[in-house]
């Protein structure tokens, strides 16, 4: 476990310098300082659209912040060869594999847990209101938000474990981008009753093996609190075990690839 | 170096595959349907579904426009108009050159927001004309929102006609501008006082209409020839026959329809029925039908508000959200055989009429300029030929002569509160007789007759 800690703290100090990040944390917390002025987009909905943008935001820089640390993570160590150091060391590969995993997350929480306190602060002004309840509430988004993206670098390390980081980019993209479309895609064939049994069939077995991150966009009925939600604890849960399985699974494959790959 | 793959982890690989696909399939995917799912229920209509965004990110704002414009079609014929509003002012902001989305848009907010008796708030009237001047901002080109916003002047506020006398002037410079919509600036001038204008308006369009149908012998242009001569030789007689000429020339009106000014003899009574459920009953003098009086009641400090109207034109920026907790009630009372009485119920719309205010003001007003012409006949255009004795007023409209008058209500009289629980909260103007049955009406020799032809009267007092 010890190799492994270590791994994962050396790779939050090399994330918390990487000056890509960086930018990209302070665009995204510049967003949600702005977002209360976009009033403008609203009819009698302030709260409405401001919830709505500074999830989105949330999200969205964080996905990108996913993929961008965690693309070149292995093939950046097998280039520079510090990857020889390491292994030389009494570390396994699938130590290395998993503590670089988890430095990315730890990573991935520090500057979701940033961005999501200058929401909390942003909606405290912007309400001019004290209700911790509905803060804590508007809270679940960016908690799931996490899990989503736990997948999405468990996705991206997994790829990167055998192709180039461009190609990973572009990989891990498509598969988040489907991830969060086919949902709705598929929810739309199955209540189709023209769809042809054959493609329902396909679609319920690519929705069935594909990462499914659209289960972690909670944020409409955080965006709406009208919309009554039954068993909203074992959602939470059953999402979270099944992010938790997946990335077991996406890890396992990872090391079955790297154990075999040469460095 | 190459390993065997370990039959422990492959194990626990299937196990895990098999378990995640179950976990979605039993226990989440029904959930999230349910809950969770953009594309159903309520959430979807507020908002633009997951390949839409993904349009707009991909550059095809346009497209995505189109398709929002659709959508909010549709929520206007299932008659959801709050759900249309967000969607009009984003297809305006992904393509600011939908010049239908502009003038539906300034339709929408202008007459369809309204309470159960169809009465528009016109509270957000101000946002109409802003989206609209945005729309004239982003097309100057065209002539289409140019005229649309002096539309919403001459027929929605009716009022403050010189407004819409200059969004229509603008609308004519432009190239495209249809023939037949022209003429509506001759009828602004005319609502405006400006009856040498009006004229001069039709003697241009006349000409104009001549050349025309010269070169096009067309049906709607020998069509559109004719009613402006039929427009022209109107202005032309009521010039006369109502005295302007005469007062252009500084001559009596003695011997013109307008004198002497008659004496209309409002008066009124407003009666809290229920609680947010207001009674008028009230005098008008005049016998032929087509009189509409404003009623107007508002928050005593309703910002910008002015005598029986608002600062319509207030702003410059699209604001979509009125002031939420202000109250802002226009109706008209309609005048049959010389009363009018009419019951208007505000308990069944509490956003539009929230009531938070301590006090409240009734404003009562009558402008000849909106007036239909048989009364015009008589009142003339700056309401020379009228009078009241108590409520003729020449400063709340500079230049006309207006009927005015304002009566103070509180909102516990409103909500019957307090000592009101029990009593009804009556306010009236000090000339309303409350048990005569023709209260506040002058004998028979000062009703006005008019030459009409539903009363088949003849000859005017």
């Amino acid at each position: 476990m010890r190799p492994i800690l270590a791994i994962a703290s050396t790779t939050v100090g090399e994330a918390i310098r990487r000056k890509v990040l960086l930018i990209i944390l302070l665009i995204g917390v510049l967003f949600i300082v702005v977002a209360p002025g976009l009033g403008i987009l609203s009819a009698r909905s302030e709260t409405t659209v401001l919830k709505s943008f500074m999830l989105g935001v949330i999200q969205g820089v964080s996905a990108i912040i996913a993929v961008i640390l965690t693309v070149y993570m292995i093939p950046n160590e097998i280039e520079r060869r510090t990857i020889y150091t390491i292994l030389s060391k009494p570390v396994q590969r699938w130590q290395f594999l998993v503590g670089k995993y988890l430095g990315a997350v730890l990573s991935l929480l520090l500057m979701m847990a940033m961005m999501s306190a200058v929401m909390a602060l942003m909606f405290f002004l912007q309400q001019q209101s004290k209700n911790v309840g509905e803060v804590a509430e508007l809270m679940k988004g960016p908690m799931m938000y996490f899990v989503q993206m736990c997948l999405l670098a468990a996705v991206a390390i997994c790829f990167s474990t055998f192709v180039a980081p461009l190609v990973n980019f572009f990989l891990t993209v498509g598969v988040f981008l489907v991830g969060v479309f086919f949902n709705p895609l598929f929810q739309s064939l199955q209540d189709n009753q023209n769809t042809a049994p054959f493609v329902k069939g396909v679609a319920k077995v690519v929705n069935t093996v594909l990462p499914n991150f659209a289960n972690y966009n909670v944020q409409n009925p955080l965006i709406n609190p009208t919309s009554a939600i039954q068993n909203e604890g074992r959602y939470y849960l059953g999402i979270t075990v099944y992010g938790v399985v997946y990335i077991g699974i996406l890890l396992i494959i990872g090391i079955l690839i790297f154990d075999r790959r040469e460095v | 170096m190459k390993h065997r793959s370990s039959p422990v982890l492959l194990t626990v690989l299937a196990m895990a595959f098999l378990c995640q696909g179950l976990l979605q399939r039993l226990v989440i995917f029904d959930q999230w349907s349910r809950d969770y799912n953009p594309g159903k229920g309520k959430m979807y209509t507020n908002a633009m579904s997951p390949d839409q965004i993904l349009a707009v990110l991909a550059g095809f704002r346009e497209i995505t426009a189109g398709i929002l414009w659709v959508k909010a079609d549709t929520f206007f014929d299932q008659g959801n108009y709050d759900a249309i509003l967000p969607l009009i002012r984003l297809v305006t902001l992904l393509d600011p050159n939908e010049i239908d989305v502009y003038a539906t848009g300034m339709w929408h907010i202008g007459y369809n927001f309204t309470d159960e008796e169809q009465r528009s708030d016109r509270r957000y009237i101000p946002s109409a004309l802003a989206l609209g001047k945005e729309g004239t901002r982003q097309n100057p080109d065209t002539y289409e929102l140019f005229f649309e916003e002096g539309w919403l002047w001459y027929h929605k506020i009716d009022d403050d006609y010189d407004n819409a006398v200059k969004w229509f002037k603008e609308a004519q410079t432009k190239k495209d501008m249809l023939t037949a919509r022209k003429n509506l600036l001759g009828m602004a001038y005319q609502r405006d006082g400006k009856i040498n204008e009006s004229i001069d308006t039709y003697y241009r369009l006349f000409d104009d209409s001549v050349k025309l149908y010269a070169q096009e012998n067309a049906f709607g242009n020998h069509q559109n020839r004719d009613t402006l001569e039929s427009n022209l030789d109107n202005m032309l007689v009521r010039k006369v026959q109502r005295g302007f000429q005469a007062e252009l020339d500084n001559r009596p009106l003695n011997s013109y329809d307008c004198y002497p000014p008659f004496d209309v003899g409002f008066s009124v009574k407003a009666s809290v029925v229920e609680p947010n459920v207001l009674r008028f009953e009230g005098t008008w003098n005049v016998l032929p039908v087509g009189t509409r009086i404003r009623v107007v009641l508002r928050d005593l400090n309703y910002p910008k508000a002015k005598p029986a109207e608002m600062e319509w034109d207030s702003s410059n920026d699209v604001n979509l959200d009125p002031p939420r907790n202000a109250t802002f009630m226009q109706e008209q009372l309609f005048v049959k055989n010389r009363r009018f009485n009419k019951k208007v119920d505000m308990s069944k719309d509490p956003t539009m009429y929230p009531f938070t205010s301590d006090n409240y003001v009734l404003e009562f007003y009558y402008n000849p300029r909106s007036a239909p012409p048989h009364i015009q006949d008589k009142f003339s255009w700056n309401g020379e030929g009228m009078t009241d004795k108590n409520f003729l007023n020449q400063t709340v409209r500079p230049g006309q002569r207006v009927i005015f008058a304002s009566l103070p209500i509180t909102r516990d009289m409103i909500k019957r509160y307090g000592q009101w629980v029990d009593k009804t909260p009556v306010v009236k103007t000090s000339n309303y007789q409350e048990s005569a049955p023709d209260a506040g009406r002058a004998d028979d020799d000062a009703i006005l007759k008019i030459p009409s032809l539903r009363s088949g009267m003849s000859g005017s007092k």
